[in-house]
């Protein structure tokens, strides 16, 4: 469902990706490793189009469609979505008017009516519960005043809301307590079927725990290095990268 | 410069040189026993030392420090007409006038130009003693002791104008009712009219007032009004004031108001649309533990220019201020916000917070920003700060990766940021009613007047 094909990828003109390819089908988990600066969150902006990253070469299908070409918000009504390593604060904005303009533009491109007001709020209620997200949360403004963990339940909860089909979740886990992280992951766990898809992005495998991964990257210099199963995962967990650096 | 209302002009039009103060003051000579004749004992009264007073200032230029940011006499300049003999238009604005903020049951005035509608008027009663009627009580030149130097607009207001609103709560009585004061603006001709208004709220009277200026007519028009408020000690007043006007407006409002010791003034002024408006707001804390709050709303796009100048003097101990004025400056439009609060000698524990945020949009809009503190008193907290600044790029793009458009995400954000000063509206159903007007606006949707059934246009 997703074809990344020699993918190279700059911001403010240094070249961060440098040939990344990667294929994922549905119901595939794909876990992304590496050291800071490997690339993996310029990966992720890359294929939601952030404006501040540049494509210089390489191409991506998603479900067949030239994903480079699509705005944002054209990717997000296709089915992609991104778990912001830090989700942003919006004050002024209510999370149900944020999410009710979300859910009705994703419908609007669907060609679906927007749903009322009541049904809408229903929905939200019991997407809540996915996350344990407190209605207190939700009647406030998007993510402000959020403790980190409750930001990325959040994040969960609209993914929950959006129901997409890709998911990106960029270190999901960071700054999150053993419950917390058991919390989303879970959730996250309750949202898949065998026709999505996810790219993890983690340095730990705790996270892994959860998901289990069919397969683990390691990134390195903007490029894919190594790939294997989950037992990749637990060898970094223990040996670090530099051994796969030295091979 | 005419006697005008519709064909009906008697024109010394433009006489002496073009334009400038003398095609006003040379009206004022030639049509002084028409003006007089058709006007309150009690703003005759003021006219000679009104005149006198506009003659020496004239218009002020960009060099007199609270006119910096807007060039008046260019607003000043075009040949209006007056209605000096004061002719009425015939349409009754209650029944084409259906106000639409659901929820919110007012005491609705109409004032048609400068002259208050007195045909019919609404049915509701108001409370025992209190009086709305076209009168003025110990009217005076600059209305409230200010620490200002004479006012040129003020003077002109007096020179020129004929008809005055009171609204006047005696002492103790609480009017339940919001009293609802509507400005239509009509007329097939460019026409200047001149407004007064005299607010006194008596020891311990509360009162909520909206005035909601509206224009009817595709036409130029030039207001003046100077507004003079007296809350009484332990008084409690609100004054809402909301313009939706269009391009070929001019408005120039003073507002001058005394609080005595323990009364509380909120004044909002929210612009949603307009041509040139400048809003001066001044008010003297007077007695001990007064307290006011200030706020301001201003969305501006096109042509449009929003200058709020305020001073809020703290005279007395113990006293409270707050001030909050926002900005979205979009497209070519231009504000300016000046606020300067000054803290006496005499007002120790004076508590007194000033912030003026903006959004601009464009790199064509302009956003000038003033705030000042001065104070003379050792024991205070003050603040006060300013903002400039353009959308979050970061949240925008937040947004965006949810499915929201970039256009659906600004409007969102736009929202956003004016809501923190409708927040503040304690009268509720006009709170939600600026929340869905300002959505309106931002969209685009607002282009004429929403309320108004007078020009065929609003659409309810």
């Amino acid at each position: 469902m997703l074809e990344i094909k020699n993918l190279h990828a700059t911001v403010g003109g240094k070249e961060i990706l440098k040939g990344i390819d990667l294929t994922i089908k549905p119901g595939e988990i794909h876990a992304l490793m590496g050291q800071n600066g490997a690339g993996k969150s310029t990966l992720s902006n890359v294929l939601v189009g952030h404006p501040a990253y540049t494509v210089t070469e390489g191409s991506v299908l998603f479900n067949g469609k030239d994903l480079l070409a699509m705005s944002p918000d054209e990717r997000s009504h296709e089915g992609l979505f991104l778990s912001f390593q830090q989700p942003v604060e919006i004050p002024g904005v209510s999370m149900v008017n944020f999410m009710r303009a979300a859910l009705n533009a994703k419908r609007k491109y669907q060609g679906q009516e927007p749903l009322d007001a009541t049904a809408f709020l229903k929905l939200m209620r019991e997407r809540r519960k996915i996350v344990e997200l407190d209605g207190k949360l939700a009647n406030r403004s998007v993510n402000e005043g959020f403790s980190g963990g409750e930001k990325k339940r959040n994040e969960i909860f609209q993914m929950a809301m959006l129901e997409p089909t890709m998911c990106i979740l960029d270190e999901t886990d960071s700054g999150l307590d053993v419950d917390a992280l058991r919390i989303v992951a879970e959730g996250f766990n309750k949202l898949r079927t065998p026709e999505t898809a996810a790219i993890v992005i983690t340095h730990y495998q705790r996270l892994l725990d959860y998901l289990k991964p069919d397969f683990v990257h390691v990134l390195l210099g903007g490029r894919i290095v190594k790939t294997g199963g989950p037992e990749l995962a637990m060898e970094i967990e223990q040996r670090g990268f530099d051994w796969i650096k030295n091979e | 410069m005419q006697n005008s209302q519709a064909a009906k002009v008697t024109a010394p039009s433009q006489a002496g040189r073009a334009g400038g103060e003398s095609q006003y003051l040379d009206l004022f000579r030639s049509e002084r026993a028409l003006i007089d004749a058709h006007s309150l004992p009690e703003l005759n009264a003021l006219r000679d030392e009104a005149a006198a007073t506009f003659e020496r200032l004239g218009f002020p230029t960009r060099k007199v420090e609270r006119y910096r940011y807007t060039d008046v006499a260019a607003a000043f300049a075009p040949n209006y007409g007056l209605n000096l003999s004061r002719l009425r238009i015939p349409a009754n604005p209650y029944e084409a006038f259906r106000c639409d903020v659901p929820n919110l049951s007012t005491s609705v005035y109409f004032v048609v130009n400068d002259q208050l509608y007195k045909e019919a008027l609404p049915k509701a009663k108001l409370p025992e003693g209190v009086v709305v009627d076209s009168q003025l009580r110990s009217a005076r030149l600059d209305g409230q002791p200010s620490t200002l130097a004479p006012d040129p607009i003020t003077a002109l207001n007096a020179m020129l104008g004929q008809d005055g609103l009171l609204i006047y709560i005696p002492a103790g009585v609480r009017v339940e009712r919001p009293i609802q004061v509507v400005n239509i603006l009509r007329s097939a001709v460019p026409l200047m009219v001149n407004r007064r208004v005299q607010i006194i709220a008596e020891a311990g009277a509360e009162v909520q007032l909206l005035f909601c200026d509206h224009a009817a007519d595709d036409q130029d028009f030039l207001a003046t009004q100077v507004v003079d408020v007296q809350v009484g000690e332990g008084a409690h007043v609100e004054i809402y004031e909301l313009e939706e006007t269009h391009a070929r407006c001019r408005r120039f409002s003073n507002l001058t108001a005394d609080v005595a010791a323990g009364g509380h003034l909120t004044h909002a002024t929210l612009t949603l649309t307009c041509g040139i408006t400048r809003n001066q707001t001044d008010v003297v804390l007077s007695g001990k533990g007064a307290s006011v709050n200030l706020y301001g709303c201003a969305i501006t796009d096109g042509q449009q220019h929003v200058d709020n100048n305020t001073l809020i003097d703290h005279r007395a101990p113990g006293c409270q201020s707050r001030e909050l004025y926002k900005y979205v400056v979009d497209e070519q439009s231009t504000g300016a916000f000046a606020g300067r609060v000054l803290v006496r000698e005499e007002a120790q524990q004076t508590e007194s917070q000033e912030t003026n945020a903006n959004l601009v949009c464009t790199p064509e809009a302009r956003m000038y920003t003033q705030p000042m503190l001065e104070i003379y008193a050792d024991d205070v907290q003050c603040s006060h700060g300013s903002t400039v600044g353009q959308l979050n790029d970061d949240a925008l793009f937040y947004m965006r990766q949810r499915g929201i458009s970039e256009a659906e995400a600004r409007l969102l954000l736009k929202q956003a940021f004016a809501s923190e000063v409708i927040n503040q509206i304690a009268l509720v159903p006009l709170r939600d009613r600026l929340h869905y007007l300002i959505d309106k606006r931002f969209r685009g949707e607002l282009s004429h007047c929403t309320s108004c059934r007078m020009c065929g246009k609003g659409k309810i």
